[in-house]
This record gives structure tokens, C-alpha cells and sequence, in this order.
């Protein structure tokens, strides 16, 4: 896409480098301050680099808190919302994708407008559900709200794709006897796995990086914390002294895992994303 | 492969698949929204009308009491101008800025673009409320906090960033704009993408470059794109600012943070006033009406329907 004549290069390179400066900056301190020994934190503090590196930091996060059930927690509930969703998604995007009938629109309509229903406006009611049926402060009741919340995104995204897929493919399918349920399962969906891949990801990071729900519904029990509570939980209540370090160490311990999986799938994320949202 | 043609292959398809099927194939997810959406929904608004705690939320009948109270509240104008003016900031920090960075993009290689939008794109994939943690150390009010030495070496005093009425609101925005800025980046360049390469250098054969070039030939073919991260920002900004908020100044200082969504958070979860909640909820909603609108015919247009 170098278009040489739009901008002036060397501007443009100049501002995006900027750009990304100001971005990857914070980053940088949040890796380069957990690495640091505590007692240097505030002694050079726009050098995020100190040339005595340690990992006393994560000893201490891995020794004062229990990281593993938080990890435990984070994994059970991303992995179940985003297997729930995907399940969920996949039959109803193939029949908004291939089959007429009627009130279409309209469930089209309501699965697309149930995302523009604040998280926030559901909170209570979700909450006091939850409440009756006795799985506040557990894994369930973080999971099961949340498979419906952004469920419609799944849907329209799939979507997106099945209407592109060539449908003569289909009906060779049927020709040969294929019942619908096998036309999903072994043509529709082999065919768009790196979408549904892609949905995957987006669905596990975003779950993973949830905040307030798991907060709201897990956070009365160390038992039912994520790992985001988990972090946060550490910055409110700082068994004193200087806990930066540590602070920062749980954060890099939190974010590794999604940001892994980016670096991984990086090139599909991106893609799927782009191509869901242009085509649209 | 035609219109005419898609249409003609869905009906056979649909023909051969049976009259049922395809609801038994929505009914799961259908169902999941109704019971975790549209209910808890209509709960919210039957809970509008009543006053309680998180124990007992129908204690008592009041009417549109709570609304009466919210809307008299000196409080309800404040969080209305509030959610107005972080709107603001948003379009700044999450439409105009990522999408000028996009544009700038044009200038480079393909190599260069995948390396500004792999980088820029790092933030999303990081928790909420881990960001506003890093960035709380940059915004420590102590003279050791990381803009305070900066600020020391002009030989300024230390602030108290989020405890400064004035300073408070943009910061909590550059932490939000800072994490949503590259996957909107990221929309605008594949936005860009979708623009046919022929018609620029045609506009460049015929002797058009730089400002003009943009102006007439990259915006309006950008402007869907352009459109749908203008309407997500709309939607998303309260909702991109709710953690910050929650993490770092709970609304304050004096209110200076808080709107319209975190004021539903505050009544519901840290006053216990469900009621409350509820009516300032819905009325959140009516206000968001016009614009879920607007957003529904934005689907409806692009989506292609085959009837």
C-alpha cells in the first residue's frame, strides 16, 4: 500500500515511531521494574533497566500468593466461556447463514442488539440470579452470564464468514446425503476453522482479562479469585514497604498468557478481525 | 457468484433441510441471551420501580420514586455533562488520533505496517485493570512517582494526579485511549486496505497528492470504516473508561471522574441502593436509544440479508 505521494515518508515514519514510543514505554516498565531489586524501584526511576536484574519479585508474588489456584480459576472460567460460546455460536451462525425462515430478521435483530446492552445494566439481576442459585463466589456463576453477554459478537463474526463460503460446496454435500448436521460439522466448519480459531482466541483473551464481573461475582472468596482479582487484590491491600516490584512482577505473570497466545496467532487474529469487521 | 444466484442455492438448500431445523440450531444461543441479557434486562427495569438492598431489592414500591430522585439529584446533570465530555476525549484518543496513525501508514511498507500494527496492538490483549496498574505508577502522587521526577526536573512540585480535579479526567482517559487505541488502529488500516490501490494512483497519475489526495479520494472511500469506529467508540467509551475509573479514583475526586455508567456500579455495588441502580440504568439505556439505533441500521446495511 506505499503510496509514495499520500504523506511525506519521512514525517509519517517520525510520528508512527513516536507513537509506538509512547505506547511500548509503559510496557517496558512494567517488565524492566519487575526485574529491578525493591530497594531501587524509586532510587532511578525513569530507568526502567538496573544493571543488578533479580527475580526476588516473582519469589515473592509466587511465595505470598497462591498463584496457582488463581491461574486455575482464570483457565477453568476463560476455557469454559469461550467452549460455551463457540458451541453456542457455531449452529446458530450456520442457520442465520443458509436457511430462510421465518422471524428471521427479527432473531438476527435480537441476537445483534443484545450487544448493545450494557454489561453494567445487567450486573444485579445477573448477580441476584446467581444469589438464588447459590454459585456466587464460584466458577459456574462467573461462567454462566458471561456466555451470553458477548455471545451476539460470536454469531455476527461467524457470520461474516459463512455467507462468503461457496454454497455450491453445500449442496455437493447434500447431493451425496450429507444430513445438515454433518454439513456443519464436517464442511461449514473445517472449512472456517482459522476463523473459528481466531473467535476462539479473542473470546479466551477477553475472558482471561476480565475485571469487575469476576470481581463482583468471585470476589468474596480467595477460593473463587481470577488472576486479574487476584493482582488487584494485591495492589489495595500492600503487605506495606515497597511493593512495586511485586506489583509489577504479578501484572507481567497475568499478562504472559494472552499475551503468548497473541504473539502466536498473531498474523489470524489480525486478519480474521480486519476482514470480519471490512467486509461487514 | 451472483446475488441471484446465492439467493436461488439458500432456498434449496433451506427446501431440503426441513422447517425446523433451523430454530433447533439458534434455540441454545437464543436462549442463553434471552436468560443472561434480555432477562436480567427486564429485571432491571422492574427493579426500577422499587427500593431495596442487594439482600432484599423489593422491600418497597416507590413508583418512579428513583427516578425522581436521580434525575433531581444536583448530582444527574454532572454525570450527564461528565459522560458527554469523556465522549469527547474518546473521539480524540480512540478515533481521531488512531485513525490520523493509520492514514500516516500509507507512507510505509508492508513490512513497517505489520510492525506498527503487531506492537500498537500489544495493549488489547492485556487485562484492564493490569494496564491501570502499570500506569499507576507513572501517576503516583509521591515526588518517587515516575511524571512527578519528570515534573522535578523542571523544577515543578509534585501532583496529586488523581486527586486533582483538573487532572484527574485526562488521565484516566489517556489510560483508556492508551488501551484502546490499537485494535481501532488496527480496524483503520484494514479499512485502508480495503481501498482499491488503482484508484489512488489514478488520483496520483491525474496529479493529485498529499492533503488533497486524502481529502477527496482516501476519506470518502474510508468512510465506512471511519464510520464503524466512530460508532463503536460512541457506544464503548463509558464502558472503555469503567475500570480506570473503578481502579483509580472510584469517581472522584468530587465527582470529577465519575458518569453515567460508573454512577449504575456505585449505587448497585458500593451503596447498595439497587433501585437507584436500576432507574439510572434504564435511563442509560433510553439515552443510549438514539444511538443503538443509529447502530442497528448500521448492521442492518452492511449485513447482507438474503430473504
Amino acid at each position: 500500500m506505499s503510496v509514495k505521494a499520500v504523506t511525506s515518508a519521512r514525517l509519517a515514519r517520525v510520528i508512527l515511531f513516536i507513537a509506538m514510543l509512547l505506547v511500548v514505554t509503559p510496557l517496558i516498565f512494567q517488565l524492566g521494574i519487575s526485574f529491578k531489586p525493591p530497594d531501587q524501584v524509586f532510587t532511578n526511576v525513569l530507568s526502567p533497566f538496573t544493571t543488578t536484574p533479580t527475580l526476588e519479585n516473582y519469589a515473592m508474588v509466587l511465595r505470598t500468593v497462591p498463584i496457582v489456584q488463581y491461574l486455575w480459576n482464570s483457565l477453568t472460567f476463560s476455557a469454559g466461556v469461550t467452549l460455551g460460546q463457540i458451541l453456542l455460536a457455531l449452529p446458530a451462525a450456520f442457520a442465520f447463514s443458509y436457511y430462510d425462515f421465518r422471524f428471521k430478521n427479527f432473531l438476527l435483530a435480537l441476537v445483534l442488539l443484545s450487544l448493545l446492552v450494557p454489561f453494567v445494566v445487567t450486573y444485579i439481576p445477573n448477580y441476584l440470579l446467581l444469589a438464588q442459585l447459590r454459585l456466587v463466589n464460584t466458577v459456574p456463576g462467573l461462567i454462566l452470564p458471561m456466555l451470553g453477554v458477548s455471545l451476539g459478537f460470536g454469531i455476527f463474526l461467524l457470520r461474516q464468514h459463512f455467507v462468503s463460503f461457496q454454497k455450491d460446496i453445500l449442496e455437493a454435500a447434500m447431493i451425496d446425503g450429507a444430513s445438515s448436521w454433518q454439513i456443519l460439522t464436517r464442511v461449514v466448519a473445517p472449512a472456517n476453522r482459522s476463523a473459528i480459531a481466531a473467535l476462539a482466541v479473542y473470546i479466551l483473551i477477553n475472558t482471561w482479562n476480565q475485571f469487575i464481573w469476576p470481581l463482583l461475582v468471585g470476589g468474596g472468596r480467595v477460593e473463587s479469585y481470577t488472576l486479574t482479582v487476584g493482582v488487584q487484590m494485591y495492589f489495595t491491600n500492600p503487605e506495606g514497604g515497597n511493593v512495586w516490584g511485586s506489583i509489577m512482577a504479578a501484572s507481567v505473570l497475568t499478562s504472559l498468557p494472552t499475551i503468548l497466545m497473541y504473539l502466536a496467532m498473531r498474523k489470524g487474529i489480525l486478519r480474521t478481525f480486519t476482514e470480519g469487521a471490512v467486509k461487514g | 457468484m451472483s446475488a441471484a444466484h446465492s439467493r436461488e442455492g439458500t432456498r434449496r438448500l433451506s427446501l431440503r433441510l426441513g422447517k425446523l431445523v433451523p430454530y433447533l440450531y439458534i434455540a441454545p444461543a437464543l436462549i442463553v441471551i434471552l436468560l443472561f441479557v434480555y432477562w436480567p434486562l427486564a429485571r432491571t427495569f422492574q427493579l426500577s420501580f422499587y427500593q431495596g438492598n442487594l439482600i432484599n431489592p423489593f422491600r418497597s414500591y416507590v413508583g418512579l420514586g428513583n427516578y425522581t430522585e436521580m434525575i433531581g439529584s444536583s448530582l444527574f446533570g454532572d454525570l450527564i455533562l461528565q459522560s458527554l465530555l469523556y465522549t469527547v476525549l474518546a473521539l480524540i484518543g480512540s478515533v481521531l488520533v488512531p485513525v490520523s496513525l493509520a492514514f500516516l501508514t500509507l507512507a510505509l511498507t508492508e513490512r513497517e505496517i505489520d510492525f506498527y500494527q503487531s506492537l500498537l496492538f500489544v495493549p488489547t490483549v492485556i487485562a484492564f485493570n493490569v494496564v491501570v496498574l502499570i500506569w499507576a505508577f507513572f501517576f503516583l502522587p509521591t515526588t518517587g512517582g515516575l511524571f512527578n521526577t519528570i515534573l522535578g526536573y523542571f523544577g515543578q512540585q509534585p501532583r496529586a494526579w488523581m486527586k486533582d480535579p483538573l487532572l484527574a479526567l485526562p488521565g484516566i482517559a489517556l489510560i483508556a485511549n492508551w488501551k484502546v487505541m490499537g485494535f481501532h488502529f488496527l480496524l483503520a488500516i484494514a479499512g485502508l486496505r480495503a481501498i482499491p490501490r488503482e484508484y489512488l494512483e489514478a488520483a496520483y497519475v491525474d496529479g493529485a497528492s498529499g492533503w488533497p489526495l486524502i481529502r477527496r479520494v482516501v476519506l470518502p472511500l474510508f468512510a465506512p470504516t471511519g464510520l464503524f469506529i466512530l460508532i463503536i467508540t460512541l457506544i464503548g467509551a463509558l464502558d472503555a473508561v469503567f475500570t480506570p475509573i473503578r481502579v483509580m479514583t472510584e469517581g472522584g475526586p468530587n465527582n470529577a471522574t465519575n458518569n453515567l455508567m460508573y454512577a449504575i456500579y456505585s449505587e448497585g455495588f458500593r451503596f447498595f441502593r439497587p433501585g437507584q441502580a436500576s432507574a439510572l440504568s434504564i435511563i442509560l439505556i433510553i439515552l443510549f436509544g438514539g444511538l443503538i439505533y443509529w447502530q442497528y441500521r448500521l448492521f442492518d446495511r452492511n449485513v447482507t440479508y438474503e430473504r
